[in-house]
């Protein structure tokens, strides 16, 4: 919309020569500029000025669809409602249906908590036939920190989907349908994201993960193609003094815990790119324990649910969530991550 | 020359044989219309144009004159024209009139914040340009509206030009009820829609709005009768019509000055007080200026700087810029 | 001088000033034959210049009217139409008390907080709640939603509508010949009533503020224009900030017009940055400090322990003071009232 060009848009001809005139060629050329901007560049008076803005504006302007309308559309024409389901039934509640479409969902945790893990059976579950729950399409799986292994694929894709995968050449197909990119660089990952907007067009992909970086391009990918787009982020660790409140609150409240935030992480990119991401999925340990929790979403309410892993991939210990309030929603706790090193005992059996 | 032209109407005198006399002489006849600023402007553009008329040896022209077949006529035309010129001229003022002026037309108007009214020696000087100058939330608009509801119960007609849709009459109302008196009755009702009727609100979106306002203020102040006087005309906020045309152009600059010269311009013909607010902005390192820069700086003859102690509701003002107060703090609520 | 303050352009500006008009009152009684004449140029592009210069020096108000500025309104009658206006509820009772009971019509307000906090589930609640009929106290309005972060959700604006319907057919005038006489309300009309718009870049943003005008004019029953967020494409595509100053205070601006002309609330979410001072980092709403001027209302949303709560941060009626409110399953509701929130979890 923004890129259309003045000429083409049926000013008069005297309007749209002096704009020409000006280099002003596109929508957004007129539109960076105020009005008084124009106003001196073009030598034109403010009403011709004011009047053809307007006329350029609602031109460049995006179409409005009702909600009612939306609703409408999202269920005729989207498998599932519009729902990649994750197979963990309370994940799976609480987000109306699974990983939405159409959205950015990110997953944070500290590393080895899982993520990955979560990232693999995802993309299994895309690809699979839809008469098993699948999307049956393709999946573009961006690996920047080479850990994408298709033995681990198999072997999630074995223990839980046994009938599938036993059938000949079935898993190799499942495989096969998942593409895996590895750029090293970010200029590499934008690159590969441009090409994956190509890619998407040209096959039935039905699935982006990105683990683990983000760039910002993914949010638009995720709309241009109506697909689920799963980003995983890291965490880093935050000192206390970097905790930040606003202005008008009381400083001394936080200072009465400062064992609390001896460990307190947070995701690696910080509150600008956390506002840019649909849903955040956090995945932390603490006691002992491992969660899953639903930091951000604007349909579920913030719930944690307990899982753990196993050879079949993910699996959730309890399907009612346990509710989460206040900052704990965007802190990550890690205490208690060791124990949890020996988890690989469980997979390399 | 059109101008000559439309004095031509008024007086027979200057015809257009004056008109072409005066041209054969390399004299500009269209200058004669200006008032005292856009004289001086005028001369700033063509110099040559009015003191070519001006200095020159009268005697010599009048001899030119004499040359000519209708001396007298054209004698006549400019001993006319001298005195149009003079009557263009505001007169000249010595330092009593000045103070004479100053002490029988333009008043002091209270704002009703006494800690505003203390640190100004009485409050809003009529015919000054006052600027508020704070940061968000630093209780800008509440001067504004206090100052508005408080002159309005003392003297008189307030006209309050809004651009941020931040006239609340509620507020007003809230004000309003403070400074009158608590006894509730016919008189005080009365006062009541006597105050809120004084106050006049006008949102304006652009800067070109708020041109044809003043010019339109201007062109009915001339008429107004003297009970519903206009004493105080405020503006809340300048700097956010400003803002959007300071770009690179030297024309949003240009208008800026333009504002301030006709807000000065209107404040002391009309013996007016004017209140505008401006916003602060972050400089480097994180310290605050106001939004309009220097050369806006020198146009107020009043400066305050309205500031919040964080964490507290109490606010804090001080002078910046003030003609005869020398420069101050003081505590407000 | 004068001529300097007219909406012309520049060209025109220096003919006038070169052959002699620096003054408004010398355009005043010029004919336009003449003035096309002086300045070289067609009659018709004087008659133009002649137009916009009687409109700014105010003539044509000679009818002895009393008013001293045209299309001015005294404090007292706007009190009058103020007595009559209604507010939009956020469906949280303590939310509403600081808020001077509900989102006021002719003002923009903007919201911000941290992610997660609930500024969509805030947009999406009022976008409902504007549509809430008149009888039921409501304003009965339509909603215009702006979505440039692409995290509205359907699924999301359904539940909250249908919560609504639920909630107003039990507390609303609940005799049964009266809710019959009803057939409107249901979540389907509620949605069909919220014109979305996804907006995808700043251009197409301040394109669409533009648009807004028009758009409005041809549906006079909307009452709230919901921008989530005004901040995201600003926040990326910026090298020069001063421009982007000047485009944003433009729009705020525009914004501002649309909500006094056409007497309807605009909703603006921002987001939250951190800023450095006075020797710590402090969490503030983005978009500089020439933005913090802009909005009428500035309300922050943030965590207080264990509960989200509203600060009114900024008004030029109300005085500073903060509530709790929460984000149910059916929307923003009260705090106290964490009953369905339950239900929910069993379900």
């Amino acid at each position: 919309m923004a890129n259309k060009f003045i000429s083409q848009m049926n000013l008069p001809k005297s309007v749209s020569n002096v704009f020409a005139a000006r280099n002003i060629i596109t929508a957004k050329d007129a539109l960076s500029l105020t009005e008084f901007e124009l106003m001196e560049l073009l030598d034109v008076g403010f009403p011709e000025v004011a009047s053809a803005v307007k006329h350029i504006s609602e031109l460049a302007s995006p179409p409005y669809q009702t909600v009612l309308l939306l609703l409408e559309q999202r269920y005729e024409s989207e498998h599932l409602g519009g729902h990649l389901p994750t197979c963990l039934r309370g994940l799976d509640e609480a987000l109306c249906g699974g990983i939405p479409f159409g959205a950015l969902t990110e997953l944070v945790g500290p590393a080895g908590i899982g993520k990955t893990q979560f990232c693999l059976k995802l993309s299994l579950l895309a690809s699979l036939p839809a008469r098993y729950g699948g999307l049956n399409g393709h999946v573009i799986y961006i690996d920047v920190e080479s850990k994408f292994t298709s033995k681990r694929l198999l072997e999630i894709g074995a223990c839980s989907f046994p009938e599938i995968f036993q059938m000949d050449g079935m898993a190799k197909e499942m495989a096969g349908r998942i593409l895996v990119l590895r750029p090293v660089s970010l200029s590499q990952l934008t690159e590969s994201l441009e090409q994956v907007k190509v890619a998407m067009l040209k096959n039935q992909v039905k699935l982006l993960v990105i683990d683990s970086m983000a760039a910002l391009i993914s949010g638009s990918l995720a709309e241009f193609s109506r697909i689920p787009v799963i980003v995983t982020n890291q965490v880093r660790s935050q000192s206390r003094v970097a905790t930040c409140q606003y202005s008008f609150q009381e400083k001394d409240k936080t200072v009465g815990d400062p064992e609390r935030f001896n460990s307190h992480l947070v995701a690696a990119l910080g509150n600008n790119w956390a506002h840019a991401v649909t849903i955040r999925l956090v995945l932390e340990a603490s006691s002992g324990q491992r969660f899953i929790k639903i930091a951000k979403s604007p349909i579920s309410p913030a719930l944690a649910f307990p899982f753990i892993i196993t050879s079949a991939g993910i699996l959730l210990q309890d399907n009612d969530g346990i509710e989460v309030m206040g900052p704990q929603l965007n802190s990550i706790s890690c205490a208690g991550n060791g124990d949890f090193i020996d988890f690989n005992n469980q997979k390399l059996q | 020359m059109g101008l000559l032209k439309h004095l031509e109407r008024d007086f027979p005198i200057i015809d257009s044989d004056f008109q072409r006399f005066c041209a054969s002489h390399g004299i500009l006849s269209d200058c004669f219309d200006f008032t005292q600023f856009h004289l001086i402007l005028a001369l700033a553009i063509y110099p040559h144009a009015v003191e070519d008329f001006l200095f020159h040896d009268l005697y010599v022209l009048a001899a030119f004159a004499e040359a000519q077949s209708t001396s007298e006529r054209l004698k006549q035309g400019i001993t006319q024209v001298l005195t149009i010129i003079d009557g263009q001229h505001q007169t000249w003022f010595n330092g009593m009139e000045l103070l004479e002026n100053h002490q029988r037309r333009k008043r002091v108007l209270r704002t009703g914040c006494v800690g505003l009214d203390l640190l100004l020696e009485g409050g809003l000087c009529q015919g000054q340009l006052t600027e508020l100058v704070g940061p968000s939330s630093s209780g800008k608009t509440q001067v504004c509206l206090q100052a508005a509801s408080n002159v309005a119960k003392d003297i008189g007609g307030v006209v309050f030009i809004d651009t941020g849709n931040s006239v609340s009459p509620k507020r007003i109302v809230h004000l309003v009820n403070n400074i009158l008196d608590p006894t509730p009755g016919e008189a005080k009702n009365r006062m009541f829609e006597r105050i809120m009727r004084c106050i006049l609100c006008h949102s304006v979106f652009n800067i070109f709005s708020l041109f044809n306002v003043l010019h339109e203020l201007e062109a009915n102040l001339r008429l107004q009768s003297e009970e519903a006087r206009v004493q105080l005309i405020i503006i809340d906020s300048i700097s956010s019509l400003i803002t959007p045309i300071l770009g690179s152009g030297s024309h949003g600059h240009a208008l800026m000055i333009s504002v301030g010269i006709l807000l000065k311009k209107l404040a002391n013909e009309y013996d007016i007080a004017v209140l505008v607010t401006n916003h602060m902005v972050g400089r480097d390192g994180g310290t605050l200026k106001p939004a309009l820069g220097d050369s806006w700086k020198s146009i107020p003859n009043v400066r305050l700087l309205l500031s919040r102690v964080s964490g507290d509701n109490k606010c804090s003002m001080s002078i910046i810029k003030h003609p005869s107060v020398c420069a101050r703090k003081q505590k407000m609520r | 001088m004068e001529i300097n303050t007219l909406p012309i352009s520049a060209s025109t500006r220096g003919k006038l000033i070169s052959t002699g008009y620096t003054s408004l009152s010398s355009l005043s009684s010029i004919s336009p034959s003449r003035l096309a004449q002086d300045l070289r140029i067609q009659e018709s592009e004087a008659v133009e210049i002649l137009k916009v210069a009687s409109v700014n020096c105010g003539v044509g108000n000679s009818d002895g009217t009393r008013a001293i500025v045209a299309g001015a309104q005294t404090a007292w009658d706007m009190l009058h139409e103020e007595e009559f206006a209604r507010r939009i509820t956020t469906s949280c009772e303590e939310f509403d008390q600081i808020l001077g009971g509900g989102i006021s019509l002719k003002e923009v307000t903007e919201f911000g907080g941290v992610p997660g906090i609930g500024k969509t589930q805030m947009g999406i609640q009022l976008a409902v709640n504007v549509q809430i009929p008149v009888d039921y106290g409501g304003l009965g309005g339509k909603a215009i939603y702006i979505d440039t972060e692409g995290s509205f959700m359907v699924e999301r604006a359904l539940q909250i509508a249908e919560a609504c319907v639920e909630d107003l057919l039990d507390n609303g005038p609940a005799r049964k010949d009266f809710r019959a006489s009803q057939p409107n309300l249901s979540a389907k009309n509620l949605l069909r009533d919220i014109f979305y718009f996804r907006v995808c870049s700043y251009t197409e943003q301040i394109a669409l503020v533009n648009y807004l005008e028009k758009f409005i004019s041809e549906h006079k029953e909307v009452k709230a224009i919901i921008v989530d967020s005004v901040t995201f494409h600003f926040r990326q595509d910026f090298q020069d900030m001063a421009l982007r100053t000047r485009l944003l205070s433009n729009m705020a601006l525009k914004l501002m017009q649309l909500a006094k002309k056409f007497n309807l609330a605009v909703v603006l979410m921002n987001q939250v940055t951190t800023k450095y001072c006075d020797g710590s980092f402090r969490l503030t709403l983005a978009l500089g400090d020439s933005w913090s001027h802009t909005c009428t209302n500035r309300v922050i949303l943030y965590w207080e322990g264990n509960e989200r709560y509203a600060y009114m941060d900024k008004s030029p009626s109300l005085p500073s003071a903060s509530a709790p409110y929460a984000v149910t399953s059916k929307g923003i509701r009260s705090s106290a009232s964490n009953c369905k929130r339950i239900k929910l979890m069993q379900a």
